[in-house]
């Protein structure tokens, strides 16, 4: 009787923890995927690689962001946030115009933009 | 001196006060190794400098900017040594910076006056330089450009004019380290008489530390 409350016991938390993994894995995606706000920053002025580089450090400051992309012919900065830490326009021209370039178009998107140039490290 | 390798080791540390103007310094290493005697090295003479932006037009991938920039230089290198790594003299410089930088070509123009101590002559100083990337710009950064300089110098009360001329390659591996090479010669050495340059062999690193 003792046995076979043990093994019952045990299948049971075999069971919560496999859906717990179940879980985490299915919240992790959603956060990943839908709970993300891409923004694709015109900069212009952003003439060379060491340009790019300052533009670069100063957009990694920006709250949630991981990476930076930039696309240098064409001008353009991309960053992702978790949704709830979206960056205002305004935050991002004060950024871009501190570090003394020109802002032009700023266009969030609930989706990752197209990026043209290849970022091989 | 005939025949000496000079290695000079700057670090700049800027700050920008606002987006338009800048200030910071210079500390430069010098060490000269003439040619079979020792070495003579030290702290150089310390420069302060400020930059502020007079115009700027900014495009897609260019930008036009023009600068003026004051440098203060102070006696900080010793003369005593033989050669000497300082100048022994204080320096105000008060000058212009022009570029036009687009991802396809870079022009940079820079001169000034400088107003030199102790009865020392004053000289004009311009240089201009015109860069063309080898391999399509693009980042994170692996570029070669190569580049033309061209550098005057005119002693005022001397009469002195110096310019050469210098082809040079860059190289950039990375996003905070650029290598250079170039080879200087001069094309004009007016009233020179003594300690005139035949060439100089340039080879340069600069690193971004922050």
């Amino acid at each position: 009787m003792k046995a076979k409350f043990g093994h019952t016991h045990i299948f049971s938390l075999v069971i919560l923890a496999l859906t717990i993994c179940f879980s985490i894995s299915t919240n992790a995606q959603t956060v990943n995927n839908q709970e993300r706000i891409y923004v694709k920053i015109e900069i212009k002025g952003m003439a060379c690689p060491f340009c790019a580089f300052g533009m670069e450090k100063e957009l990694k400051e920006v709250a949630g962001v991981e990476n930076v992309e930039i696309e240098l012919k064409a001008g353009l900065a991309y960053i992702s946030t978790p949704i709830k830490q979206k960056p205002t326009k305004k935050s991002i021209e004060k950024i871009i115009t501190d570090a003394g370039f020109t802002v032009g178009k700023i266009e969030y998107s609930s989706k990752p933009f197209t990026i043209k140039e290849s970022q091989n490290n | 001196m005939e025949n000496a390798n000079i290695y000079v080791q700057l670090i700049g540390i800027p700050y920008n006060i606002t987006s338009k103007f800048q200030v910071g310094g210079i500390f430069p290493f010098k060490f000269i190794t003439p040619n079979g005697t020792q070495t003579t090295g030290g702290f150089s003479d310390m420069i302060v400098f400020a930059k502020y932006q007079l115009y700027k037009k900014d495009e897609t991938a260019k930008t036009f900017r023009v600068l003026a920039n004051i440098k203060q230089s102070f006696p900080t290198g010793k003369t005593t040594s033989v050669p000497p790594i300082g100048s022994g003299i204080y320096q105000t410089y008060i000058g212009l910076i022009i570029g036009k930088i687009s991802t396809d070509v870079g022009v940079y123009g820079d001169f000034g006056y400088n107003i030199t101590s102790n009865k020392t002559t004053d000289n004009f100083l311009y240089n201009f330089s015109i860069g063309i990337p080898l391999l399509p710009q693009k980042y994170p950064q692996k570029q070669i450009n190569s580049y033309l300089e061209f550098n005057g110098n005119y002693l005022i009360n001397s009469k002195i004019h110096t310019f050469f001329i210098s082809p040079g390659l860059q190289f950039i591996p990375g996003r905070r380290i650029l290598f250079e090479t170039s080879f200087q010669i001069p094309v004009l050495h007016e009233n020179v008489t003594t300690n005139k340059t035949n060439y100089m062999v340039l080879l340069g690193t600069r690193f971004l530390l922050n």
